[in-house]
């Protein structure tokens, strides 16, 4: 784990370079540019909006198309982030057997890229919040510890999955599927608390329903776009019981994803 | 202290198809079982190799495609891991396996600059420094800020080179790219390099098939073979010991029959054949290798369809790769009207075969009528083997395909020495000198 970070600190220039390469060869011929970053979470949000709509979903006092925005975020940052994480590898074929060079930059660097996407969607918000009157908290402060764990989060996937995908290309082409499965069972079109208040007030599940709650807990996502709502938008500070669960849950993945790339890594210009 | 070491290294790769996920659990289930699994027998790739390289060494890697000679710079660039023993580099290495690692169409020269420059491991800053010499040595001054999918491959291979020879590494490796760009660029890509391995001293690693390039850079070579190191020492001698194998490697698989060996190419209009093509020596007998400087025939026998109205008919030599050297046709000396329809034989007499040793093929050629419109033309249609007796192979690599004819004499008139010794040989074997004041 000591080199693991030796390695990005060492490394930090060529993941900066690699990722403002994605991000220039991405947007270099369209006329929009990087606003093309904003088109997901913004369509996802207008749809959503669409749909409450009809169904109802409580959003509190805040309005919800802020909600799912905020919500949005966290989670596209995450998934993307993943979800081409596991591809990077692959997809660096062609360096990977001309030059060597510790094999993490590209997971790392495909997170990066996705870092700057986020940054301007935060911008985005920022107008939002902006339009509707909404002023943020001190405990905005959270965010950055916020996206440091999301990052950890979309590690523990992409670096194992990243590996694995060199000898089977089912998990590149398995993961997007299976991440937008996960968001339905992550608080993005719905609040947090509409989960807690059915599970932990109402008790729906009777003695399971603090089971249930942890186990839906186990998804750090949960914890984080929660967390995210309320730093941003709510003015509260994290809910920790939340978080705690998905914590040890990324702390115990983590490390055996990164051990398991590492020790992967050698064979990759064999294999690819 | 030896700066690269590698100690019975032995690189294996399974052959044929990766497994699929279920024939990996079958297997897996199997062997859970205790039954026995078959195994792909693995390929070696490298085959216990062994050596060290000094610092300074400039070492050149031969060998025939497949020797292993690309896996072994994978496994020094770090780009791969041994099956077996140990790979030690513990200077910063440059590979020059393939120039422009990593360079992307889309982007400008600048942008690539920077791009493979960090990719190859250069910090910015020292980009920023060197980013003027680079630019200026790949001549791109003017191209610098377009995107690279619109250079010529010859600019961006420039490019490629200009960025990874200007790395401060210790070790510098290259893989066949000197055999790039135009003339005027592969004579400066050669002084950079040379400079490199003179004035700054680098250990460098050249693998090349150019083999009259790795004989006059290196100080030492490896000829590979089958992912073994075949031979070890000075470059002339593995260099002609190379050379020798590839000989008998290009004699062995040429087949007699004409215009099937491999390598040759044929056209022609079809309504002339060439049947059979041989060598015949002073005697008459059909041979395959003929001594340097005696007497040769080809015989070479037609089969033509139609009536050739005033054919002309040429034998040229060649070497196996395609250098054509010396030419004859039958015009003002066989003066034909017309030849065939049927079955003819044309013989060629060479007198006092000039070539020195070597393997050679002949080309033949066939015209019609006063407009010479070619009706057949066979390269590479035998292949034969040149030897001689008095010249030694190995020098004669230096020295081209003919001998020179000549005479030599030190001009004493316009020389104003003290003493002009000239050994000449007595019948009794003394030598006799002559003074000169």
């Amino acid at each position: 784990m000591i080199t693991a970070i030796k390695n990005i600190i060492d490394y930090r220039e060529l993941i900066a370079v690699l990722a403002w390469k994605n991000i220039t060869v991405r947007y270099k011929q369209a006329y929009l540019g990087v606003g093309w970053a904003v088109l997901k979470p913004l369509t996802l949000m207008l749809v959503f909006t669409l749909v409450r709509s009809f169904v109802g979903i409580p959003s509190g006092n805040v309005p919800y198309p802020i909600l799912a925005f905020a919500a949005l975020l966290p989670w596209i940052f995450f998934q993307e982030s993943a979800s081409e994480g596991v591809i990077s590898v692959v997809g660096n074929a062609a360096l990977i057997r001309k030059i060597y060079f510790p094999r993490e930059v590209f997971p790392l660097t495909s997170m990066v890229t996705k870092l700057v996407e986020l940054g301007i969607n935060v911008l985005i918000l920022a107008g939002l919040m902006m339009w509707y009157g909404m002023a943020p908290s001190i405990y905005v402060a959270w965010v950055p510890l916020i996206i440091v764990y999301t990052m950890l989060v979309s590690l523990s996937i992409a670096f194992a999955g990243a590996a694995i995908n060199v000898y089977y290309r089912d998990v590149g082409a398995a993961l997007p599927t299976l991440l937008s499965l996960l968001m339905y069972a992550s608080p993005v079109i719905y609040p947090l608390d509409l989960v807690k208040n059915k599970l932990l007030v109402e008790r729906a599940a009777g003695n399971w329903s603090d089971i249930l709650y942890t186990l839906y807990t186990l998804n750090p996502l949960a914890g984080i776009i929660d967390s995210f709502q309320n730093v941003v938008l709510r003015g509260l500070p994290p809910d920790f019981l939340a978080l705690i669960p998905g914590a040890i849950l990324v702390a115990i993945a983590l490390p055996i994803s990164y051990l398991f790339f590492k020790r992967a890594e050698s064979h990759f210009a064999d294999v690819i | 202290m030896a700066i690269i070491q590698v100690n019975h290294v032995s690189k294996e790769y399974r052959l044929g198809q990766l497994h699929s996920v279920k024939q990996s659990l079958q297997n897996a289930i199997a062997r859970f079982r205790g039954h026995a699994v078959p195994l792909q027998a693995p390929f070696k790739a490298l085959d216990d190799v062994d050596f060290r390289v000094e610092d300074g060494e400039v070492l050149g890697i031969i060998g025939e495609n497949g020797a292993g000679k690309s896996t072994l710079l994978k496994l020094l660039a770090g780009i791969t891991v041994p099956t077996h023993g140990s790979v030690s580099v513990p200077g910063s290495v440059s590979p020059l396996i393939e120039v422009g690692a990593g360079m992307v169409p889309d982007l400008t020269g600048r942008e690539n600059i920077y791009l493979n420059a960090v990719i190859l491991g250069m910090r910015r800053a020292e980009i920023k420094k060197k980013f003027d010499a680079i630019v200026a040595f790949a001549e791109l001054e003017e191209f610098i800020d377009t995107p690279i999918k619109r250079y010529s491959s010859g600019m961006q291979v420039r490019l490629g080179f200009s960025v990874a020879t200007s790395m401060d590494s210790d070790i510098l490796i290259v893989d066949e790219v000197l055999a790039v760009g135009d003339l005027a660029f592969q004579r400066k890509c050669f002084d950079r390099m040379e400079d490199m391995i003179r004035r700054q001293g680098k250990t460098v690693l050249l693998v090349s098939h150019n083999i009259r390039q790795v004989e006059r850079m290196c100080n030492r070579v490896l000829l590979l073979d089958h992912g073994k190191i075949f031979a070890d020492g000075k470059p002339k001698e593995i260099c002609d010991l190379f050379y020798e194998r590839s000989d008998v490697r290009i004699k062995s698989q040429s087949s007699q029959a004409p215009g099937k060996s491999p390598g040759s190419f044929q056209r022609g209009t079809g309504d002339l054949e060439l049947l059979s093509a041989s060598l015949l020596d002073s005697t008459g007998a059909t041979v395959d290798k003929i001594e340097h400087d005696s007497d040769v025939t080809v015989k070479l026998v037609f089969e033509a369809r139609s009536a050739l109205n005033t054919p002309t008919f040429g034998v040229g030599v060649h070497t196996t790769d395609l250098l054509f050297l010396a030419t004859k046709d039958t015009e003002g000396q066989l003066n034909l009207r017309a030849i065939g329809p049927g079955v003819f034989t044309i013989l060629f007499h060479i007198a006092r075969f000039p070539f020195l040793p070597g393997v050679y093929s002949l080309r033949v050629g066939v015209a019609v009528g006063e407009l010479h419109s070619v009706v057949l033309y066979v390269e590479g249609i035998i292949q034969f083997q040149v030897e001689s007796v008095n010249i030694n192979r190995a020098r004669e690599m230096n020295q081209g395909f003919v001998p020179l004819e000549g005479r030599w004499e030190v001009d004493e008139r316009a020389s104003q020495v003290k003493e002009i010794a000239i050994r000449e040989k007595h019948a009794e074997g003394t030598v006799q000198t002559l003074l000169k004041s």
